[in-house]
């Protein structure tokens, strides 16, 4: 066991680092116990060793160093200077600033819901539109009919025998009643070809008039055949007869196939 | 801590150092600066004896000037003067990088802490100024036979233990040990004689 003056002799070689390890685990648990005089001898000891750095001749590190090691220092020091940004505390409290947020949140969502409205709004309209010209359509549809019925059931209306041509056996009924119009009615009546229609024509009494072209229809798929003409170009008494010819699709100013039926008025 | 430089040994006159001190603990650039100019030659000599490389050295003399200047509060000017302090610094970083690039697999224990411990210096230390303190320093160690002369030089700035230089020198382990603490204890005589 080591007393105080054994480790002394041992101080400047632990203050150098040249102690084996187990001279500096001695040394090192001796100094653990606090030994007040064997701590500041080794203290003085490391002083004496940091000494041996003046025997290493003097030297002069580069200009390059100096400007490299100032140029970081400088930086740090700019950078641990700037003052603390704290957050600019607001002259409106934190719930109006809520409030606000909320606020345009609701006028951003009230906006879009607004345009969705007017949308629905404006798609709603046009469905109305829609229905209400298909309404008008089946009104004026159902005034035609009321009015076909009429003039087909008033016995003042003029009744005309339409008679098959070219092997149609079907004949076909047509009244005309002086202020109510033309209806003619038809069973099983043929299909026309496809794209075209059954076109009616009025023959004007007068010598050398042209055949007047009226209106269209297409037979339903079980052959009913009903048309109305509210206003026929002639009046009964100018008009010899009546004639059916089956025309293009949107009809035709001139007979362009031969007469189905036809009727004389007089 | 900063306030025992001052006052440890009674009424003095209060050293550049300290002053300088005081201010880096406020990140005053100037007073790192003179810090620097003051101490940047000692301690690259330093570094430059133990790794015999400028531009290695140059790397670990900005090391230990950034950790002054990082870690100045770490510095504890009550338990001995700052040049001391910041030299063992110095030498402890030149030796990590000797050993690395030697590969030398010493412990780490075996060499004070990065952070210098506390060297506490006599009373005749504040006798003597640098110049004549590197005077005295070199007189002493000239006036060493060879052999002791390199035992200490390779404690010192190689970093090698007892056994380590008795097999480079090929003498007595004890012998070196006696050749080692006879020339420090010649180099105390030497600077208490400055007195």
């Amino acid at each position: 066991m080591r007393d105080c003056a054994q480790f002394r002799e041992l101080l400047e070689a632990y203050a150098l680092g040249t102690l084996d390890s187990e001279e500096r685990s001695a040394l090192e648990a001796h100094l653990a116990t606090d030994c007040p005089d064997c701590s500041k001898a080794v203290e003085e000891a490391r002083w004496l060793v940091s000494q041996l750095a003046y025997a290493a001749p003097e030297a002069a590190p580069s200009d390059i160093l100096k400007g490299r090691l100032m140029q970081t220092v400088r930086a740090e020091a700019q950078s641990q200077a700037k003052p603390h940004v704290m957050p600019v505390k607001s002259a409106i409290p934190l719930w109006l600033w809520a409030g606000v947020a909320a606020l345009l949140v609701f006028s951003i969502y009230s906006a879009w819901n607004a345009r969705r409205l007017e949308n629905e709004i404006r798609q709603a309209n046009e469905r109305a539109a829609v229905l209400a010209a298909e309404g008008q359509k089946i009104e004026a549809q159902l005034a035609d009919a009321k009015r076909a019925a009429t003039i087909m059931m008033d016995p003042t209306s003029h009744k005309i025998a339409l008679w098959g041509e070219h092997a149609h056996p079907e004949t076909l009924e047509a009244k005309w009643h002086s202020q109510l119009g033309v209806c003619i009615m038809g069973d099983k009546v043929p299909m026309p070809g496809a794209n075209h229609v059954l076109q009616l024509w009025f023959i004007p009494k007068k010598e050398g008039a042209k055949p007047m072209p009226s209106a269209m229809v297409r037979p339903d798929p079980s052959g009913k055949l009903m048309l109305y003409v509210s206003a026929p170009p002639e009046t009964m008494d100018d008009t010899k007869a009546i004639a059916i010819t089956e025309e293009p699709a949107g009809g035709s100013g001139w007979p362009t196939t031969p007469i189905l039926w036809s009727g004389n008025v007089s | 801590m900063l306030l025992a430089a001052f006052t440890s040994s009674g009424p003095r006159e209060v050293s550049p150092d300290a002053t300088l001190l005081s201010r880096l603990l406020k990140k005053d650039v100037s007073a790192f600066e003179q810090l620097y100019d003051r101490h940047a030659r000692l301690v690259y000599g330093l570094v430059l004896r133990i790794l015999q490389q400028a531009s290695t050295s140059e790397e670990v003399v900005q090391d230990v000037f950034l950790q002054l200047w990082r870690s100045a509060d770490r510095y504890d000017s009550s338990r001995g003067p700052f040049v001391p302090w910041l030299c063992t610094m110095a030498r402890n970083r030149a030796l990590d990088h000797l050993r690395l690039k030697s590969e030398r697999q010493r412990r780490r224990e075996d060499m004070p802490d990065e952070l210098p411990f506390a060297v506490v210096a006599p009373e005749y230390e504040k006798a003597l100024d640098e110049k004549r303190r590197a005077e005295r320093v070199r007189a002493l160690l000239a006036s060493l036979a060879p052999q002791q002369k390199k035992a200490i030089e390779l404690a010192y700035f190689e970093g090698l233990s007892h056994s380590e230089i008795a097999a480079t020198l090929k003498e007595p382990l004890g012998t070196v040990k006696s050749w080692i603490r006879n020339g420090l204890l010649r180099l105390k005589e030497r600077l208490q004689a400055t007195t």
